[in-house]
């Protein structure tokens, strides 16, 4: 599976490396991410800060690493409720039809009506923007695109022999569904997902960024770019390295996605 | 006239490299086309005779090549031609017919615009002049109201009816050679006859040489004036079609043979 | 062909509806629901604003009175009046939507000039040295953050090469400069900003272009076109491009909301008057109409744009409109 498939090889090296550091970050760095020092500000790369220092003379690279969980932590709950959403409703639409899939595809019509960016961020207006409501609300405005996939692979499955056998014998709607029609219609949806989790965290770095997404002085990707924006032309490494994190974590799970479509077909 | 025939392939070898691995398509085929002639190229499917058929004006894919052999076309080697030679002689000397005439017809031109375009590309005449040529031919090939039919898209026409334009637009510059791939082989069997009949009176009116392939021994019979199976690559019969059917030489022509006589359709 | 439109103009009736249902549910997310006062979870509302927005949305009422209420001054599009500076949201916004929309529309034209060629390019030598890079360079564009870039370019263009201004819509000594002068300076100031906002884009519609391309070339009627005698280059460029191109235009249609989402991002970076900025600014000071305004009026936007689409791509693709006739 494996063989020949060297975006699989690629993408999975850099999620997984990124999963270890991530897992093992106190260990990685010792010193404290939101430790102050006042002697060290704004440090170019060196031997005991490798990517510099902050304005506030924080280690960049602790923070990096520990920005890191927050934003792969978004990335996977944010679509992993996108997708449970995306499967729920897209079976729903699927099995039952008529009505009940006009409905629910009607609804996912409408939210892709909105740009996400404006409907996230009304929300965020509305609501406090921790940690907690910001992987809600991406997870509950991205889960068209699984329930659009979902449905299609059911109206396509529904009408098959081992479907119809299955009916025969007396098995629940809900067995059918669980048990045949959504494992047979996951592959799509797999890669969409991998994509979703991509989105999700450019949404997230984009909304910390902007100061409505995680709030400092718990360090996200997005928020301490906000940093590379006053110290622009003064603090290179602040804009470099978080930057870098982002696109080689984006590029990861793209990488991911584009092997998975190949081993689909 | 001259004994020369207008086609003659020999020992033609097509190779396919399918990631690494490579496949011989066509192994060694030897045959001819004399002028006014109809022969037919028959075998199973995988047999190697679309991919002969092609090999004719070099349109093989991109992963197949011609690794040896000849082929002489009315006296040159089409595969010493230069890209140039080659463009000036595809339409123009030997056209082609296909087996789905609506894939093969591109799905945003009209009709009109098709047969046209392959006529103002040979015989550098005005658009509209190529225009009123069009419907001529389209009249040749029996379609009533041409107008109609030049100004439609092939999704809005019938199977027979795209394949009547597909052999007006084939036979717009008179070609020497028609190659037919399973021309009917798509089409309902009342219009597969209505179409048969067709090429047989045109070729007959406008005189060219036609390759027939097809896998249905029944029509090779009836149209042909020689025969050539294929098998796994290579020819293993040929000759008049009379001789042929009636004292094959190779044990699969017999089988083939045996296997149509059993269901009464030859 | 028209009774294709007039359906897709009735179908949007329902999803004007489901817009401002969706948008109408958002206000009940507003600091006016009791339960969010009561445990002051949000401490940036105080009773005054709540009184506010019990009158202008009538929170006080049932539901279904509720929305009526706000349908009645949409439908006028009434929304009210800024917290900020009380001029009416209306206005707000339509001084500033030509900015946007003109530098969206810049934005496509310059990923539809970049990215048909190279898609194509890349499709007719799939696989060469130059389709590779192509892909690489794709998948970078892509996967690099908007407002990372838009840093970026500035550090390296703006400061270090001094090419372009670094934020803002004219220079200073704007009024003292010739015609020609200002259209420059304007260029010079916009340069950025559309490129960045054409970066995620261009790199998207490459592939697809590409694949497109592709799938174009392995149709029976290329070996048509081939067998009639075409030179390559019309078979590429008239032929296959033809059905390539064909899909491109619901494609641009699908990205207007990004592009719309992305000048919230690249408006505030790049200190331009736009909706993107002025929705910023409206949640950053909680001027709730004026929030509730923008959402409703990009969803429309982005609703226009796909029925636009669908309908020019109806228009130019024969094959849909006699399905649908």
């Amino acid at each position: 599976m494996m063989k020949r498939n060297p975006y699989l090889k690629i993408g999975l090296t850099i999620i997984g490396l990124l999963m270890l550091i991530t897992l093992f970050a106190p260990w990685l760095r010792s010193a404290d991410p939101a430790q102050i020092d006042a002697a060290q500000l704004l440090m170019p790369p060196s031997s005991a800060h490798p990517f510099g220092t902050d304005q506030l003379g924080r280690d960049l690279l602790t923070r990096i690493i520990y920005g890191a969980r927050i934003s792969l932590s978004i990335g996977f709950i944010a679509m992993g409720i996108a997708v449970a959403v995306g499967i729920l409703l897209g079976s729903l639409a699927g099995f039952y039809g008529r009505l009940v899939d006009t409905l629910i595809m009607r609804c996912a019509d409408v939210m892709l009506c909105f740009p996400t960016f404006f409907l996230i961020l009304a929300v965020v207006a509305f609501l406090e923007p921790s940690i907690f409501n910001i992987m809600a609300i991406i997870g509950l405005t991205s889960w068209m695109g699984p329930a659009r996939l979902i449905r299609g692979e059911i109206l396509s499955l529904k009408e098959r022999e081992f479907i119809q056998a299955e009916r025969a014998l007396g098995a629940s709607d809900a067995r059918i569904i669980l048990r045949h029609l959504v494992p047979n219609a996951l592959g799509p949806v797999l890669v969409n997902a991998t994509l979703g989790i991509s989105a999700a965290i450019l949404l997230e770095t984009g909304l910390s960024f902007l100061g409505l997404g995680v709030q400092p002085p718990v360090p996200s990707w997005g928020n301490i770019l906000i940093e590379a924006k006053s110290t622009l032309g003064v603090a290179w490494w602040i804009m470099i390295f978080p930057g870098l994190a982002i696109l080689v974590t984006i590029l990861g799970f793209n990488f991911i996605a584009e092997g998975l479509k190949k081993i689909i077909g | 006239m001259s004994e020369q025939p207008l086609l003659e392939i020999t020992d033609l070898r097509v190779t396919f490299d399918l990631e690494g691995r490579r496949l011989t398509a066509v192994d060694g085929a030897q045959f001819s086309v004399a002028r006014n002639e109809t022969a037919v190229l028959a075998g199973e499917s995988g047999s190697g005779k679309t991919i002969t058929a092609l090999a004719i004006s070099r349109l093989l894919p991109p992963n197949a090549a011609i690794s040896s052999g000849s082929i002489r076309f009315n006296g040159h080697d089409i595969l010493r031609m230069s890209q140039e030679e080659l463009t000036g002689m595809r339409g123009k000397e030997i056209a082609y017919i296909f087996q789905e005439p609506v894939s093969f017809l591109n799905p945003v031109f009209t009709i009109g615009d098709q047969i046209a375009e392959t006529i103002v590309l040979h015989q550098r005449v005005a658009p509209q002049q190529a225009r009123r040529q069009a419907a001529q031919l389209l009249e040749q090939v029996r379609i009533p109201d041409p107008q109609r039919v030049l100004a439609s898209y092939p999704h809005q026409l019938s199977g027979g009816m795209n394949q009547r334009a597909f052999i007006a637009m084939s036979l717009a510059c008179q070609p020497r050679l028609l190659v037919a791939d399973e021309p009917t082989t798509s089409l309902d069997v009342t219009i597969e006859r209505e179409i048969l009949d067709l090429l047989m009176e045109l070729k007959k009116s406008l005189g060219f040489s036609l390759l027939f392939i097809t896998h249905n021994l029944a029509i090779a019979r009836k149209i042909s004036d020689r025969v050539i199976i294929m098998f796994q690559g290579k020819v293993v019969d040929q000759g008049a079609t009379d001789t042929v059917f009636r004292c094959p030489r190779h044990h699969h022509t017999r089988e083939l043979i045996q296997a149509y006589e059993k269901i009464g359709k030859l | 062909m028209s009774t294709y439109i007039i359906r897709r103009l009735l179908g949007i009736i329902p999803l004007l509806f489901g817009i401002t249902v969706v948008s109408f549910f958002i206000i009940r997310l507003a600091p006016g629901k009791p339960v969010a006062v009561e445990q002051s979870l949000n401490p940036r509302v105080s009773p005054e604003l709540r009184l506010r927005l019990e009158k202008q949305f009538g929170l006080d009422k049932p539901l279904h009175v509720q929305y009526l209420i706000w349908m009645k001054q949409i439908v006028r599009l009434d929304f009210g009046r800024s917290y900020i500076d009380s001029r009416p949201v209306m206005e707000k916004i339509a001084e500033r939507i030509p900015l946007t929309l003109g530098l969206n529309l810049a934005a496509l034209v310059l990923i539809f000039l970049i990215a048909v060629p190279l898609g194509v390019r890349s499709a007719i030598k799939a696989d060469s040295a130059f389709d590779h890079s192509v892909t690489f360079l794709s998948f970078l564009f892509f996967a690099a953050p908007t407002f990372w870039l838009a840093l970026l370019f500035m550090q390296f263009f703006s400061i270090q090469l001094g090419w372009f201004p670094i934020s803002g819509l004219t220079s200073l000594d704007f009024e003292y400069f010739s015609a020609w002068g200002k259209a420059g300076d304007s260029i010079r100031h916009l340069f950025l900003p559309v490129f960045v906002a054409a970066i995620g884009g261009f790199a998207g519609l490459t592939r697809y272009m590409r694949s497109n391309m592709i799938e174009a070339l392995r149709q029976p009627y290329i070996a048509t076109a081939r067998a009639k005698g075409l030179p390559e280059s019309a078979v590429l460029y008239s032929h296959a491009l033809r059905n390539a191109l064909l899909p491109v235009v619901t494609i641009l249609g699908l990205s207007i909301p990004g592009l719309l989402g992305g000048s919230v991002i690249f408006e505030s970076i790049f200190a331009l008057p736009g909706i993107g900025r002025l929705f910023y600014e409206a949640v950053m000071t909680r001027d709730y109409p004026l929030i509730m305004a923008e959402v409703v009026i990009t969803a429309v936007l982005t609703m226009l744009g796909n029925l636009i689409a669908d309908i020019s791509y109806a228009c130019v693709d024969p094959r849909i409109s006699y399905k649908e006739r």
